[in-house]
């Protein structure tokens, strides 16, 4: 559905093009009126269509003689000599050319390849080899022009028939390239193996057939004088052309390609392509016949275009068929260049077929012209836009596929910053862009846009008073979450003593879970001095008091064993980063006081330190040592009672 | 010595005679550019020789052993599978004939029928640019066809030996700059010409006069232009027809053969490993086109060798002089010689598939026998 909306879109914006063209021959008729008038026209187009029709054999006759008596003449002679010269000597350039390039070129063809976009690549390598010996045959083919006086009358013949044979030279390598007979590999369009032959023979038939159209009759009514033959022979040739093309439909369009082994699946019953494809020819062609040659020529443009929009999609995804999801960045940018490509293209091809001075169209004045003009601006614009907003959209949402979802229980990872900022910077995009086109918009569309920037300047000055914090909170914001203070998952406390762990990260505030559970939303402003207690590492320090009688070495090793054994333990071993150690830190009266120390992970050390102390305690009860026990004993001295 | 040899090398020779005459008459149009006088002073040097004695007996013999050694290359083809330039040659050369023949006959039998026939430069030109000028054009394309069938030819002769290195820098302009150079001069004379007929009555009157006596004898000579057309028709038709029926007859057995690289090809019976592979689209170099002489085809045999045509002289030399004095490689065959006739043929291909003529000309640089496909990538 989307294609073909898109498909229509773009066939109203050629028509769009059209209309300032259009708008330029003075129009003050009702409705009926122009109905009445085109249908005028369209009888007197048949009427002078039959004429010529009619008198086309007498006037074709007096050419042919006339041809025959220039022809067989010196100067008919003279002509084809020198017409031959230039061939040879654009031939013999190209076919030196060859003796060296020809090797190169095989390799090139014979690279084994393994995907249609290796063969795009291939493929330009080739045109950059094709198109070089083109070049070379007709720059040698002009420069020997250039040497010889020609006889009059013979010039343009001559230029005609080099034209003819650069056409279809280069129609030719556009045939190569694409299709490449032969080179199954090395084919940049999904169509079936058996029939590129045959699509190559149709297509060059139709390039010759069109070039002829275009090339003869210009000839015979400029030097042979003979419109009506000329006429006659467009007809032909345009009638042959729309048949050759309705058969082609018929062979080539007939059925998708289906993907191997994706088995019969009932699709739902739509218009069949064929089918769209002759009516699109019919219509040209019905166009051609009774309106004029210009808008036949335009039906056709935006034919094509509309038809190249439909199959964009599938042509574009057939270069990345290994990549099952659609959203992937590179063709999603392509495919929306591609389509913008085509558009503007079309628009050109009309300009082109109209004849339009496009230096004048842009001086020119009338106001449908211009307002034309400029909605043809705002859509070039919002295509511009589409395509960047859709190559900053796949990319973050690509990136954020591939750092994965956040899952609450896990450690932060090194993702958890890109996860917080790239949404943002997502949002922030799409209101940029959008912000820019609007304003691009209004501005293409001639509406003045400075007093509305100088207001929205001023108003933003008042309101920025206004939210003077809001603008803090924002702007700290975006300095925390750059400089990396803290990610989402991150225990932290605020310079107000606010602890918790980030659970989420807004525009202004950030929400810290209490390790008792209430949320508290902070915003970045009033967030101040950030201590972050989940980085790189902790130190654990605790002290163990040991009646003062204690041999203080034997307590240390005791620590260190303990320390090791603790290390050594699978569980909570790969937790610890420095092994529990300590030393006789302070004697008091009647106690000993141990220090003990270890470092581990971030958030870890309450584990860790439930763990040690159980463990030297079961350490000292094997020695039968015990803890201080706080109470001073008072040892009377030994001797005898004193006697009473 | 074998048949394929001895054709061979007579095919070369009268198409060097041949090539040597052409040359010549075209390097005496191309004195045109200086002046009608040169071109007929010049003529007693370039062009009599071969009108007289050994050189026109010569001559003749090469042109009709060059037909007919082209008509049984056809009738002894198996496929139509060549590559471009061979196309080319194939075309050109057969259009050659029936485009000549009235040249031939009006310079060279109209001389034998009416002695006093004047057959000059001035004369033939009169005729082209005034008098019957849809001659000219037949001529202009002979010109063009015969040259490129003939360049063709040497090109790809020459162009395997060592000594093209040397010769080849010289040899390229002159096979572009005679065509060109004799078209000009062509041009140029009938400039000459023409204003020469319109200041000088008594010329006019010589050549009038001339055309007078010769026009008595066109329809002898049409006669005899028709029946050496009938002639070379039939041979054509004969040779195509041997081709057709030794395709029809072929095509009942079909064979296979596998390739390095996992590819595969299918065919006739009969067709060699080459045109197996250009008929299905399978990288294969080529240099010669199939004539047996450059080696850039070869093959090693990995499978089914008994199901191959026996080596020929052909095959035999060209192995042994690419091998260079060394001990011809077991299994080692030319794919253009070796014809598929039964199952189960395996082949690793030798060169690259883009091998080009120096791999002919000094093959222990490419003597390296790595399989085509790891070289090419």
């Amino acid at each position: 559905m989307t294609r073909l909306l898109r498909a229509l879109f773009a066939g109203a914006l050629l028509l769009a093009a059209a209309a300032p063209v259009r708008a330029a021959t003075p129009v003050d008729h009702g409705l009926a009126e122009l109905a009445m008038s085109a249908l005028a026209d369209m009888k007197t187009r048949i009427e002078t269509l039959t004429g010529d029709l009619a008198q086309a054999p007498d006037e074709w006759r007096k050419l042919n003689a006339q041809t025959r008596e220039a022809l067989m003449s010196g100067t008919g002679v003279r002509g084809f000599t020198y017409l031959l010269i230039l061939l040879l000597v654009g031939s013999g350039v190209e076919w030196l050319y060859w003796t060296y390039a020809y090797a190169p070129y095989r390799l090139i063809e014979s690279t084994p390849v393994s995907s249609p976009r290796q063969a795009f690549r291939v493929g330009l390598r080739r045109l950059v080899f094709l198109g070089s010996g083109l070049l070379l045959f007709t720059v040698a083919a002009i420069g020997a022009s250039a040497a010889f006086t020609w006889p009059p009358g013979v010039q343009e013949l001559v230029v005609a028939a080099t034209l003819l044979v650069l056409v279809l030279r280069l129609a030719w390598v556009g045939v190569a390239l694409v299709l490449a007979p032969g080179h199954a590999k090395l084919r940049l369009v999904p169509i079936e193996p058996r029939k590129t032959r045959w699509l190559a023979a149709a297509a060059m038939t139709i390039v010759l057939l069109l070039a002829l159209g275009r090339f003869v009759p210009d000839l015979l009514e400029r030097i042979g004088n003979a419109p009506r033959a000329a006429s006659a022979l467009r007809l032909a040739a345009a009638t042959v052309t729309a048949v050759l093309l309705i058969a082609a439909a018929f062979a080539f369009l007939g059925r998708p390609l289906q993907s191997a082994g994706a088995g019969p699946k009932l699709a739902p019953p739509r218009l069949s392509r064929p089918f769209l494809a002759v009516l699109a020819i019919i219509a040209a062609y019905a166009l051609w016949i009774l309106s004029s040659a210009t808008a036949g020529l335009i039906a056709a443009i935006t034919a094509i275009v509309i038809a190249l929009q439909m199959g964009l999609r599938e042509w574009v995804f057939f270069f990345w068929k290994e990549e099952a999801d659609k959203e992937s960045l590179l063709p999603s940018i392509v495919l929306s260049a591609a389509r913008f490509l085509v558009v503007v293209a079309g628009i050109g091809a009309c300009a082109f077929a109209l004849d339009t001075p496009v230096s004048q169209l842009a001086t020119s004045e009338k106001p449908l012209v211009m307002f034309g003009l400029r909605v043809l601006g705002v859509a070039a614009l919002m295509l511009l836009t589409n395509m960047i907003w859709i190559g900053i959209k796949t990319s973050i949402d690509h990136r954020l596929r591939q750092i994965g979802s956040p899952d609450s229980h896990d450690e932060p990872g090194p993702g958890a910053r890109l996860l917080t900022l790239l949404p943002l910077l997502r949002v922030t995009m799409a209101v940029l862009l959008t912000a820019i086109l609007i304003m691009a918009s209004l501005w293409a569309l001639g509406i003045e846009i400075t007093p509305l920037l100088a207001g929205a300047g001023v108003v933003g000055l008042a309101l920025g008073f206004g939210a003077q914090a809001l603008v803090r909170d924002v702007i700290a914001g975006i300095f925390f979450l750059a400089e990396d203070a803290f990610r989402i998952g991150e225990y932290i406390e605020s310079g107000t003593n606010i602890k918790g762990t980030v659970e989420r990260i807004t525009l202004r505030t950030v929400a810290l879970r209490h390790h008792n559970g209430p949320l508290h939303f902070v915003p970045y402003g009033a967030l101040g001095t950030v201590r972050n207690t989940s980085r790189d590492w902790v130190i654990e320090k605790f002290n163990i008091p040991m009646p003062i009688g204690i041999d203080s070495e034997k307590i240390r090793k005791m620590i260190k064993k303990v320390g090791e054994e603790m290390k050594a333990d699978p569980e909570i071993g790969p937790l610890i980063m420095e092994t529990l150690k300590g030393k006789l830190y302070r004697i008091d009266p009647g106690v000993k006081i141990f220090r003990c120390k270890f470092r581990t992970a971030p958030g870890k050390q309450f584990d860790v330190r439930a763990q040690a102390l159980k463990r030297l305690e079961a350490a000292l009860g094997k020695m039968g040592v015990g803890f201080a026990d706080g109470t001073q004993t008072v040892l009377s001295p030994p001797g005898p009672a004193p006697a009473t | 010595m074998h048949a394929g040899r001895v054709v061979r090398s007579v095919r070369l020779f009268t198409g060097l005679v041949l090539m040597a005459f052409v040359v010549g008459h075209l390097a005496n149009l191309a004195l045109g550019i200086h002046s009608l006088t040169a071109m007929e002073a010049a003529r007693e040097h370039l062009m009599d020789p071969w009108r007289s004695g050994f050189g026109q007996w010569l001559l003749l013999g090469s042109v009709v052993v060059h037909v007919a050694l082209g008509l049984y290359s056809i009738s002894a083809r198996r496929s139509l599978a060549m590559s471009r330039t061979d196309v080319a040659q194939l075309v050109l050369g057969l259009l050659t004939p029936p485009l000549l023949l009235n040249h031939v006959v009006v310079t060279y039998m109209a001389d034998q029928v009416t002695p006093d026939f004047d057959s000059a430069y001035g004369m033939m030109l009169a005729i082209y640019w005034k008098f019957s000028p849809s001659y000219a054009f037949q001529q202009l394309f002979v010109v063009v066809i015969v040259w490129i069938h003939g360049a063709l030819g040497l090109y790809s002769w020459l162009v395997l030996k060592p000594l093209w290195r040397r010769i080849g820098a010289l040899v390229m302009p002159v096979l572009f700059a005679v065509p060109i150079l004799a078209l000009v001069g062509f041009a140029e004379s009938g400039k000459e010409v023409l204003e020469k007929l319109a200041n000088d009555p008594a010329w006019k009157t010589h050549l009038t006069d001339n055309i007078v006596s010769i026009v008595k004898f066109t329809s002898q000579l049409d006669v005899f232009q028709a029946r050496v057309l009938t002639g070379y028709g039939t041979l054509l038709l004969i040779a195509l027809a041997v081709l057709a029926a030794r395709v029809l007859r072929d095509r009942l057995t079909p064979v296979r053969v596998t390739y390095d690289g996992g590819l595969s090809a299918q065919g006739r019976r009969g067709l060699s490993v080459l045109e197996l592979s250009l008929l299905n689209d399978i990288p294969h170099a080529h240099v010669c086109s199939a004539r047996g002489r450059c080696g850039t085809c070869r093959v090693h045999v990995d499978a089914g060798a008994q199901s191959l045509s026996p080596l020929n002289d052909i095959e035999r030399g060209t192995l042994e002089r690419v091998s260079e004095g060394q001990p011809v490689g077991e299994g080692v065959r030319l794919a253009c010689q070796a014809r598929v006739l039964g199952p189960g043929v395996a082949v690793t291909r030798l060169l690259p598939a883009y091998a080009d003529a120096s791999a002919a000309r000094q093959p222990q640089e490419w003597a390296a026998d790595a399989p085509a496909g790891e070289v090419a990538q």
